[in-house]
């Protein structure tokens, strides 16, 4: 894929961005409201979980998320309407937050042109390998004061 | 109304079921099936009224497991649910006989305002 990003659509607001609004305030929250850009330079993530999915096309890419493991506790726990210390299981975890990044790359696939194919999403621990001069774009979220990082990388 | 819900991922199904439940449809009995090719064998078996399936599952896709219902000459009715909601995807879908294509993320606005007009 080209990985151009179309932002016609967006009325040259962040198509990512608006994803991401719309993921969550539909689908985690219920509401708007609880996601936002992350004010000033993001710390490092610590404990991190990483959820992504690829598109394999004329040029391969990546859409990533990345936060702290409790963060992504929350999110499963939000998705799954659970209470706020109920416990989650190992499965559903994966599942819940690997779902959020397949929601959020295939809305990001269809804004590309000639995308390919989009594969099943991966949840880890440890980070996934990435070039770093691959990243296209890394939007840091502050999702009800907790860090959310979304990047696109292109795979080499 | 039977209704088969297929997604691979069963936090999906969960969400699925809920919104259809928040769009009014909560009298509807619901089947699940975590791949197309389990689906495939339901709606053999079970003969629903409906299905809702994902477009991106292992075994068999969404796409796939329409397009075989189609060629064993089964017409059950057929919508998808599903992450990718791109132009040549609805094409697909549509070609292959598909009522419509529901982009997640949704709300139950959408999947009411969606589905009712194939239940009149």
């Amino acid at each position: 894929m080209s990985m151009q990003v179309d932002t016609t659509a967006f009325a040259g607001t962040d198509p990512v961005y608006v994803i991401a609004e719309e993921v969550f305030s539909s689908m985690i929250d219920g509401e708007p409201g609880f996601l936002r850009h992350w004010d000033g330079d993001p710390p490092p993530i610590v404990d991190a979980m990483h959820a992504w999915v690829d598109v394999h096309g004329a040029t391969n890419g990546r859409v990533l998320l990345s936060t702290e493991r409790s963060t992504a506790d929350d999110l499963a726990r939000a998705l799954l309407q659970m209470g706020p210390t109920e416990p989650v299981s190992d499965e559903d975890f994966a599942d819940a937050l690997g779902e959020v990044a397949n929601i959020v790359g295939g809305n990001v696939k269809a804004l590309v042109p000639d995308p390919g194919v989009l594969t099943l999403p991966q949840v880890t621990h440890e980070r996934p390998h990435t070039d770093p001069e691959a990243l296209i774009y890394e939007l840091p979220l502050d999702w009800r004061g907790s860090l959310v990082v979304i990047g696109l990388w292109r795979l080499l | 109304m039977r209704v088969l819900v297929a997604d691979d991922s069963r936090v999906m199904r969960q969400i699925v079921i809920r919104t259809l439940r928040q769009a009014g449809y909560d009298w509807w009995e619901i089947t699940e099936a975590a791949d197309g090719a389990v689906a495939l064998d339901l709606v053999r078996s079970e003969q629903p009224d409906l299905v809702l399936s994902d477009w991106n599952m292992p075994e068999m896709t969404g796409i796939d497991l329409l397009r075989r219902m189609r060629a064993e000459g089964i017409e059950i009715p057929f919508g998808f649910v599903t992450s990718e909601g791109s132009n040549e995807m609805r094409e697909a879908a549509d070609a292959a006989g598909a009522l419509f294509l529901i982009a997640k993320p949704f709300t139950a606005e959408v999947f009411s305002d969606t589905i009712d007009p194939f239940l009149a």
